[in-house]
């Protein structure tokens, strides 16, 4: 670090993280990264100088991805990334603080060019872009406009990317350096529209092909994925071989993002769920008779939980099924228009006192009551 | 039998306005009319003889494209003079009326439905909204998520007086009105924050006076959201 200013900033930054851990019981990751930008706001691409940068965005998976992206860039060197999906401008200030030769990081859909900008990535992985807190994104479209723009930007960056999504295609049709996957197509919520040319795009089995040339069909590799677990596995593994990672296998359900809990005998597997896609593919694995739901309308949640209409929630019909959270009356209207009957109750602890004893009860939890049943 | 008219969801559908529609057959089940949703997506003819049709909120390019689809043959215009009841949100709203200008800044004639003309505004309107019914004594609530200006031309009421809110981003109000044409920037979805105002489009359409069951879940979630919404 030849810089004695930013010698200074770091200091202080991981001062302020050290205080905020042992005096406020806090993870300290959010302050150090505020705390630097703030003392010395450059400090993303001067920390990133000198090392090998990962990046990972999309709607769905960053940080599941990124954790797996992380173990299998450790197989070549010392990595430092963000444990605790604060994905964010400082949550990445905050993560380039460790002394690595690599660093893998989870950036924010609409913090991803400036990030790509200021650590100048060799590879960015993007996942998929369908709706989430519109009231932050406005419209799906905008988002992959601004990757566009800065995929044009980025000559010397690899995109490894997601074609089966359309957004994400469009977002990197004129990179200069792409490795354009498909897994043989899926459905889109957002892809009724082409977000190149504005027709309409038919779809045949999860196969899309535009007039404009906007396809899926244009891919360097096509492989297999039974699940989205499964699929952003194989894109991890394939931006770590980029770099010269050896491939690690893992299974799907360690690319779930689940907590267990356990509590007066009934145990409950907890799973992150936060827009429509995530909870469309969540229900799809839903087997016990015993279901919590939990929904919160906090900023990062998305405030508008309109959406909630966009998801079909017939797989639990006929289980008994238990709401909570700050907008639980939300979800208990929505099944209720849909034939599904709930109990809502005030809050989780509540909740898992309406089972017994050896009942083992899977929840799908909203970002923030994950966060704090994480805890 | 009634029929609800699910219009372009796959275009008219990122704000979850889809919910509208079952909604409408939910509590027309509930009192005892029997109610289907048809969904028509943007490659199939419109009916003609349906008896309400739901538009909802969109991206630019995909408001553009419905437009051109509905343009064709005016059978949503037909079914309004023969009767039929109109609900438009958001996008779907400045659809139906004279003009507005699309994401690339060009003015666009709409379907004319509604005597309203749209503009872009600086500011995006994006939160909670609550406005007092023009047409029922009554307060509804929502979400708007728009950037767009509406002015009401002759011939037209407001759907709501703003409380909370934007709505049209002029004189206060919300919507527009005309007959049996309603647009409002109200999602959330409408129809599921505000049960009197579904009631009020199935007696509207059956000519059923009176609704009368009563859904406490949907009594009690209208009035959490009324008065947490200030």
């Amino acid at each position: 670090m030849p810089n004695r200013g930013l010698k200074r900033a770091v200091l202080i930054a991981l001062l302020s993280a050290w205080a905020s851990k042992t005096f406020a019981k806090k993870s300290g990751e959010t302050i150090s990264g505020r705390v630097l930008l703030f003392l010395r706001p450059g400090a993303i691409s001067e920390l990133s100088q000198g090392r090998r940068v990962l990046l990972v965005s999309g709607t769905n998976g960053k940080t599941s991805t990124t954790r797996f992206l992380v173990r299998i860039i450790e197989q070549l060197g010392a990595v430092t990334t963000s444990p605790s999906g604060s994905n964010l401008s400082w949550g990445v200030a905050g993560s380039l603080l460790k002394r690595a030769s690599f660093a893998v990081l989870e950036v924010d859909e609409l913090h991803l060019a400036n990030v790509i900008t200021q650590t100048q990535p060799e590879v960015v992985l993007l996942l998929n872009l369908t709706r989430d807190q519109l009231h932050r994104m406005h419209e799906v479209k905008r988002v992959a406009d601004r990757w566009r723009e800065i995929a044009e930007r980025s000559p010397n960056t690899t995109f490894v990317v997601d074609i089966d999504d359309p957004f994400v295609n469009y977002a990197t049709q004129n990179a200069a350096k792409v490795l354009r996957i498909s897994f043989g197509g899926r459905s889109h919520p957002d892809g009724a529209v082409c977000p190149n040319c504005g027709g309409y795009i038919k779809w045949s089995s999860g196969l899309y092909e535009c007039s404009c040339g906007l396809s899926n069909k244009s891919y360097e590799k096509l492989l297999v994925a039974a699940n989205a677990p499964e699929r952003n596995s194989i894109l991890a593994n394939i931006a770590g071989s980029l770099i010269g990672a050896p491939w690690l296998e893992v299974s799907p359900s360690e690319l779930e993002r689940t907590i267990n809990i356990k509590s007066g005998g009934v145990t409950a597997t907890i799973r992150l769920t936060k827009n429509p896609a995530s909870w469309t593919e969540a229900l799809t694995g839903i087997n016990s008779h015993q279901v919590i739901l939990i929904l919160n309308a906090r900023e990062v949640d998305g405030i508008d939980t309109s959406w909630l209409y966009d998801v079909d929630f017939q797989i639990l019909q006929g289980r008994k099924v238990v709401v909570t959270g700050e907008r639980a009356l939300d979800m208990q209207y929505r099944l209720h228009v849909q034939g599904i009957e709930s109990i809502a109750v005030e809050n989780f602890t509540t909740a898992i006192t309406q089972f017994s004893s050896g009942e083992h009860v899977q929840v799908l939890s909203a970002y923030t009551a994950f966060f704090e049943l994480s805890r | 039998m009634l029929t609800i008219v699910r219009i372009h969801n796959e275009l008219l559908g990122t704000y979850g306005d889809r919910g509208n529609a079952d909604v409408l057959a939910f509590r027309a089940h509930l009192n005892g009319i029997a109610a289907e949703v048809v969904d028509i997506s943007y490659l199939e003819i419109l009916p003609k003889s349906a008896d309400i049709y739901l538009m909802g909120g969109a991206e630019d390019a995909a408001q553009a494209l419905s437009l051109t689809a509905l343009e064709k043959g005016g059978a949503l215009a037909s079914a309004i003079s023969q009767g039929a009841t109109l609900l438009a949100i958001c996008a779907g709203f400045q659809i139906v009326g004279e003009s507005f200008t699309d994401g690339q800044g060009q003015e666009i004639s709409g379907l004319g439905l509604l005597n309203v003309r749209t503009s872009p505004g600086e500011k995006r309107f994006v939160g909670d909204i609550k406005v007092k019914a023009s047409f029922l004594d009554c307060e509804f609530t929502g979400f708007e998520n728009h950037g767009g200006r509406t002015l009401l031309g002759e011939g037209v009421q407001p759907f709501g007086h703003v409380l909370v809110g934007h709505g049209n981003g002029a004189e206060s109000v919300d919507g527009a009105i005309s007959g049996n044409v309603f647009g409002t920037y109200l999602h959330g979805p409408v129809l599921a924050r505000n049960p009197e105002f579904a009631d009020f489009l199935l007696a509207k359409t059956t000519g059923q006076s009176t609704i009368n069951y009563v859904d406490e879940l949907a009594v009690e979630y209208a009035h959490w959201r009324r008065s947490v919404t200030k």
